[in-house]
């Protein structure tokens, strides 16, 4: 079920409020200390509509930082399922495109429960970028800044009113409800849709192909010192790989709350730490920086077109504005094209 | 035992099952073969690996040292190196493991068909090849000549001993070598590769099964290569850091390819460029 509607902008914040008291409304707010990040929403007027578009991924409300599998006692142990409905405002085109590359990642052939339970619960309402940010590079990674599909429920801020795009069978159903708050589109909507893109597309400052990089590395023309000289800028933050909206590693460990009763839970993991694949009796595969920094390249450069036929980068540009050596994926991708 | 809430439709891929421990066999001084209920309709292929699960321990990746075929419980041979192979060192015939597989690819055994084939292992490596071996030796008619190298540290840590001796009474051609030899015992010395030519098999058309530590895979591997036997047909199994073994956690994700759902098993072909952990 597909179609388009517009709604006007004075009736935004009532349908938010409506459909909030359905489900856990998530939207951008500004933090106590000034921050702008994804939460859940208690006051629809504090929604911050002109964020930037480099605020951290919704990727934690589907894959939690930390996530309980499962509750053991003595007695038996209880799967944790959280199937919590929610509506997840603001969201950018790149995230909606991890999201969608995510979904494949954890289905297949063996379904991720706990992934897919969360996000079969959540309705995402993507806003188009018109504003992209300096770090931004979607456009040369087909992810943003509009989306053809792949999105649930897509608005494009068109002044005075959104036009409000429905992409997906579950997006269908927030509109559908409040029918009267939307009206049909004209062609002067079309056209300043088709305005506003061209005009996003022509903000962006980072023109970025990466498959000239992949391409190059496939034919061997990327040695082991340009990976040696990126190892040697890295700090083993793993900021990358927390801000990235398509890194999906997590670690499991049990935590006993007596000796018999606890909690086994899943938590982040970066690649980028020396004991992420170390074995019994101390062997570590991945020793060497230089190994783990080529791991992460490869993995999204590499694997992900050879898997999903698309990039393990959606191009988001946070890797760009939280790694402190400089050598996120952008300024990569920009020395070897 | 176990329950799970809101299990419409989706089987669990993390939720371990779990079997009674029927019997636990010390081997050596740190290591033990425990024989584990075989739920029903529970089927494996040699070269498959399952998750252990002790709760409050956690998960490791163990290979299953039986053959589906010929045992009626899942064996597995633990080696006591970290915080869960401990944990599992604790339980006791009676006691519950959990259990979630089989996972990963398993040995192409017929392959083999017609072939001779080469079993070369080191340490702890005996387990996972001593599936594929006993499900040779059963129809040991398919098949051509069989050899076995197998190194250890010591005398004292050679496994399955019995076996061995077994396997080399059905027609086996096998060479125990052990770093340090004490005075009466008739193995040989010495590292796996040094003994690889020894054995009369056709190096041109034969099959080789390796596993064992990544130095020795890498230098036999090599070796078998430059002595004329195809790349496709030398194949090892693998080990890596697991969490989850259904291709998700990351963890055991090298060169292109996960080791628990691409592998474990790999061919000298795949894993060329796989530069184990001397090089990135």
């Amino acid at each position: 079920m597909k179609g388009d509607f517009v709604l006007n902008k004075a009736h935004l914040s009532y349908w938010l409020r409506q459909l909030r008291k359905e489900s856990d409304l998530i939207a951008p707010l500004r933090s106590v200390d000034g921050d702008i990040i994804l939460s859940s929403v208690t006051g629809i007027h504090e929604i911050e509509l002109d964020c930037p578009a480099n605020i951290p991924s919704p990727k934690e409300f589907i894959f939690p930082q930390k996530e309980e599998m499962f509750k053991f006692s003595g007695k038996g142990v209880d799967a944790l399922n959280n199937s919590r409905k929610r509506v997840i405002f603001g969201v950018r085109s790149c995230d909606m495109s991890a999201v969608a590359l995510m979904d494949r990642f954890y289905g297949g052939l063996f379904e991720d429960g706990f992934y897919v339970s969360r996000r079969k619960n959540t309705i995402f309402i993507s806003i188009a970028c018109n504003n992209p940010d300096p770090t931004c590079f979607c456009i040369g990674l087909g992810t943003g800044p509009y989306l053809k599909s792949g999105f649930d429920i897509q608005l494009t801020d068109l002044g005075d009113r959104y036009l409000v795009q429905v992409g997906s069978k579950e997006g269908h159903a927030p509109v559908k409800r409040f029918r009267h708050l939307f009206q049909s589109p004209g062609k002067s909507d079309y056209d300043d849709q088709y305005e506003a893109n061209l005009s996003s597309q022509s903000k962006f400052e980072k023109r970025i192909t990466l498959e000239n990089v992949r391409q190059k590395i496939l034919a061997g023309k990327v040695d082991d010192s340009f990976w040696e000289s990126v190892a040697l800028r890295c700090f083993e933050c793993g900021g990358c790989v927390y801000e990235c909206p398509l890194c999906t590693c997590f670690n499991v460990i049990d935590w006993k709350e007596t000796p018999d009763k606890g909690v086994r839970m899943r938590l982040w993991d970066t690649c980028m730490f020396k004991g992420f694949t170390k074995m019994a009796g101390n062997v570590l595969p991945a020793e060497k920086k230089i190994m783990r920094t080529k791991r992460w390249y490869f993995h999204k450069l590499l694997y992900y077109p050879e898997q999903f036929g698309k990039f393990g980068c959606v191009g988001c540009g946070r890797c760009t504005i939280t790694c402190p050596g400089r050598i996120d994926m952008a300024t990569i991708a920009n020395k070897l094209d | 035992m176990t329950k799970t809430k809101n299990s419409k439709n989706h089987k669990e891929i993390y939720l371990p099952m779990q079997v009674r421990v029927l019997d636990v066999i010390d081997l050596t001084s740190d290591t033990k073969l425990y024989r584990l209920e075989k739920p029903k309709g529970f089927f494996y292929n040699p070269g498959q690996f399952l998750m252990a699960s002790v709760w409050g321990a956690g998960e490791v990746p163990i290979s299953v040292t039986s053959t589906s075929e010929l045992h009626d419980d899942i064996e597995l041979c633990v080696r006591k190196v970290g915080a869960v192979t401990s944990a599992i060192h604790e339980l006791k015939p009676g006691d519950y493991i959990g259990i979630r597989g089989p996972l990963g690819n398993g040995f192409p055994p017929e392959e083999a068909y017609g072939k001779d084939i080469l079993f070369v292992a080191g340490g702890i490596g005996i387990a996972p090849l001593r599936s594929l071996i006993n499900f040779v030796m059963n129809q040991k008619k398919k098949f051509g000549k069989t050899a076995l190298v197998y190194g250890s540290r010591n005398p004292a840590e050679v496994l399955f001993v019995p076996e061995i001796i077994k396997w080399k009474a059905e027609g086996m051609d096998a060479i125990v070598t052990v770093d340090v030899k004490n005075e009466e015992c008739e193995y040989c010395t010495g590292i796996v590769t040094e003994h690889l030519t020894r054995q009369k098999i056709s190096f041109k058309t034969g099959h080789s099964y390796i596993c064992g530590p990544h130095v020795m895979i890498k230098s036999v591997m090599r070796d078998l290569s430059l002595m004329g036997m195809p790349p496709d047909n030398i194949i090892t199994t693998m080990e890596a850091h697991m969490k989850c073994g259904v291709g998700k956690c990351g963890h055991c994700y090298a060169d292109g390819k996960y080791i628990c759902t691409n592998g474990p098993v790999f061919s000298y072909n795949e894993i060329k460029k796989y530069n184990f952990n001397n090089n990135p």
